[in-house]
């Protein structure tokens, strides 16, 4: 009886080994196996939420139907998991060969060990891929002058407020500061939250803080800090920005920090809040959440200072080609098709949200979303995302001291104390270190 | 024959001594190597550091924090996971459970059964500021002034945490005194109640001194398991807010993946290695002398 229990048991010991070790090439035969004529390129992506998954899906399937020597894999990741598996592949034999990746900082990092592709060649040369999109957006994509990626949507930060609840307290939309904190002010006599915001996730403040430093330190200062091997971070101006940023905290709602980004946004379209500075690409979102939601959207108010108060927060997000992909002209292909406007015009009909593809609106009747991207296509230049354009410890920093200032832990002129500190430890590393 | 069946049971070995050397052993050492290097996880140049990384964990400001955080966490646990867990374990063990004996155990269990992600999104929700259940709780009850932002005040962010492992762990360790008490001899127990010790006595005297090993092994798991940290804390505030609820396990984490500070992350490895090593050859030496 033993010895039988014991054979079973070693029969059963051997199934489970040759199991674990067809499930380890499982993944290889998909690729080499039945489509061996087609050329397979993978596609990673970070929108698995619906409908932007099945969107992408249904785009994939239609260039597959016109090109059927291609096969496109697509996989994705959500927002915080997708950084770091990017970071894990984009190095290896399995790197994607067409990936999301941010721009600026992000992205560059890659560039500089050369695990992306360089684009510019095949983008000037293309006359009609250059003349189809907007410049001003693909801009944001380049190092110098070099185009390593092109936008899949475009992106911006506006103060979105309510309409009706302006309206019933007879308020007029802030154009500078100080006008600004006046209504801020009004609402919270009224006994209503003037400004929605869910700082738990650390990056919302960021905006805020870039906004402000937009607008208050000189431009050519706040690009040579950017830089983790020039940055300094001692302009007195910075320091202004979170002294600024302060005023704005007795007039958001209770508990900023223990509320998520998304809940923040809820509260604004259940009407618990007059304001709320958001992401255009949110405008889909907020539809979904109340439809009958009556609002607009302003410009951060304007304040007095050494910044350039042209410049428009936020940035584009799109994709890039690996430098080590073996099909480079069928990717490239496939990426003008994906970012270009015939995609374009499907992608803002259906999901919401523009790529840099020019005349994508034709035929759109959705009044917000025309509004959203009149303020996109006018911008001549965008100023990044704070947290995204720094370097990465500094923005760690950055958005650990202003979760501590939000709850009133530290002051303003620690912030600047702990961040100059890091940008120092950042200068004296970049140099010797491989980032 | 003989040389033969000697051999055979080394045959036995090899798969076993073959994963342990390649999934635990060979990483350890790398992980060591790597310790003294700048590298990051997509580029192939690494930089020597010498103690670099070990200095920059070391003087770090968040050390102090993350540190306290680690020890609160196990000194908590210690007093009640194994404290009050084994309270529990003595009483399920008791006639006063009667018939629901299995029915209760099965009940403090549930909670170790759930993944530690579902845990953290459940908490995440219990201590949500405006619609959270714990809130809400406070709000019904009439202690309005006791609401708070409960993760998102540095002040009880952590130890909001703490209380959710407890929650979840609870009846883990229960189990396991459960079982201990259980194989406890009867004669014992019926010995010392002719004698006339009542159930506190007998308790206090008899059982607690019987499951003195298996005390001390739950305590060593509680405590590395509190320094090995990390799921809890990442699924609900990642250490925020600032760096308030900052732990190790995260720490080391996020300094590979977001920082692209290999080097730095693999040093603190190096310390949660060391610290859960010290604490299991402790065990193991205090298990040897402390024989019944």
């Amino acid at each position: 009886m033993r010895r039988r229990l014991g054979r079973i048991f070693g029969v059963l010991l051997i199934v489970v080994m040759l199991f674990s070790l067809t499930a380890c090439s499982k993944s290889n035969d998909v690729s080499n196996g039945e489509d061996k004529e087609k050329k397979v390129i993978k596609l990673f992506h970070r929108f698995p939420d619906e409908p932007f998954n099945s969107f992408i899906e249904k785009i994939v399937a239609e260039y597959e139907a016109d090109h059927p020597d291609i096969d496109i894999v697509v996989s994705s990741a959500q927002n915080q998991p997708y950084k770091e598996k990017i970071k894990v592949v984009v190095g290896s034999k399995d790197c994607p060969d067409v990936f999301f990746s941010w721009s600026g900082e992000f992205s560059e990092r890659f560039l500089r060990e050369g695990l992306i592709m360089d684009l510019t060649e095949s983008f000037n040369n293309d006359q009609e891929w250059k003349n189809s999109l907007l410049e001003s957006q693909v801009n944001e994509y380049r190092s110098g002058d070099i185009l390593y990626g092109i936008p899949f949507r475009l992106d911006a930060k506006m103060m979105f407020y309510n309409i009706d609840i302006f309206k019933e307290n007879n308020l007029e939309i802030p154009k500078t500061w100080d006008k600004f904190i006046e209504v801020c002010e009004a609402l919270e006599a009224k006994d209503i939250t003037p400004i929605s915001y869910g700082n738990q996730d650390q990056w919302p403040s960021s905006h805020y803080i870039g906004s402000l430093n937009q607008m208050l330190v000189d431009n050519d200062t706040r690009l040579k800090d950017l830089e983790p091997a020039t940055g300094e971070f001692t302009d007195p101006n910075y320091l202004k920005a979170l002294e600024y940023y302060q005023q704005l905290i007795p007039y958001f709602n209770d508990s900023v920090n223990g509320l998520p980004h998304d809940m923040a946004r809820n509260n604004f379209a259940q009407e618990k809040a007059a304001m709320f500075f958001a992401e255009l690409v949110e405008i889909t979102y907020l539809a979904e959440e109340n439809p009958d939601l009556n609002y607009g959207m302003f410009s951060f108010p304007l304040i007095e200072g050494e910044g350039d108060p042209t410049l428009l927060t936020g940035s584009p997000e799109g994709f890039v080609v690996s430098a080590n992909t073996k099909y480079p002209e069928e990717s490239i292909e496939f990426l003008k098709y994906f970012t270009g406007p015939e995609v374009g015009k499907k992608e803002v009909q259906e999901v919401g949200w523009f790529n840099a593809g020019i005349g994508i609106v034709e035929g759109l009747e959705d009044q917000k979303l025309l509004e959203a991207y009149e303020v996109i296509k006018s911008a001549k230049t965008m100023s990044g995302w704070f947290d995204a354009s720094l370097y990465s410890t500094i923005a760690n920093e950055y958005l650990t001291s202003i979760s501590d200032l939000t709850n009133g832990d530290i002051t303003p002129e620690e912030v600047m104390e702990k961040i100059q500190k890091v940008a120092e430890e950042a200068r004296n590393t970049s140099s010797t270190e491989v980032e | 024959m003989m040389k033969r069946k000697k051999l055979v049971p080394y045959y036995y070995i090899i798969p076993g001594l073959f994963m342990v050397l390649f999934f635990v052993y060979i990483p350890v050492i790398c992980n060591f190597i790597y310790s003294f290097f700048h590298l990051s996880s997509y580029s192939s140049t690494k930089v020597f550091a010498g103690f670099d990384n070990y200095i920059k964990l070391f003087t770090n400001d968040t050390f102090p924090i993350m540190m306290k955080n680690n020890i609160m966490y196990a000194v908590i646990s210690l007093i009640v996971q194994v404290g009050f867990g084994t309270v529990i374990a003595l009483l399920l063990e008791s006639k006063l459970t009667g018939r629901l004996r299995n029915v209760y155990r099965n009940i403090y269990f549930l909670p170790a059964l759930i993944s530690l992600t579902a845990v953290g999104l459940l908490f995440t929700f219990i201590y949500s500021p405006d619609v959270g259940l714990l809130n809400s709780a406070l709000r019904a009850m009439g202690l309005e002034n006791l609401t708070q932002s409960w993760l998102g005040n540095s002040k009880t962010a952590i130890y909001c945490i703490i209380a959710m492992s407890q929650w979840q762990f609870t009846g883990y360790i229960t189990l396991l005194m459960v079982v201990a008490i259980q194989n406890i001899p009867r004669d014992y127990l019926e010995a010392a109640a002719i004698d006339g010790a009542g159930p506190f006595r007998r308790a206090v005297n008899i059982m607690i001194p019987l499951v003195k090993e298996q005390l001390l092994v739950c305590s060593i798991i509680t405590i590395i398991g509190a320094f090995k940290l990390f799921t809890e804390v990442y699924s609900t505030t990642s250490g925020g807010p600032g760096n308030s609820s900052q732990v190790l396990g995260v720490y080391l984490y996020q300094n590979a993946f977001l920082h692209d500070k290999m080097g730095l992350a693999a040093a603190t490895g190096v310390l949660i290695f060391i610290i859960t090593v010290t604490i299991s050859i402790i065990q193991i030496v205090v298990t040897k002398s402390g024989k019944v």
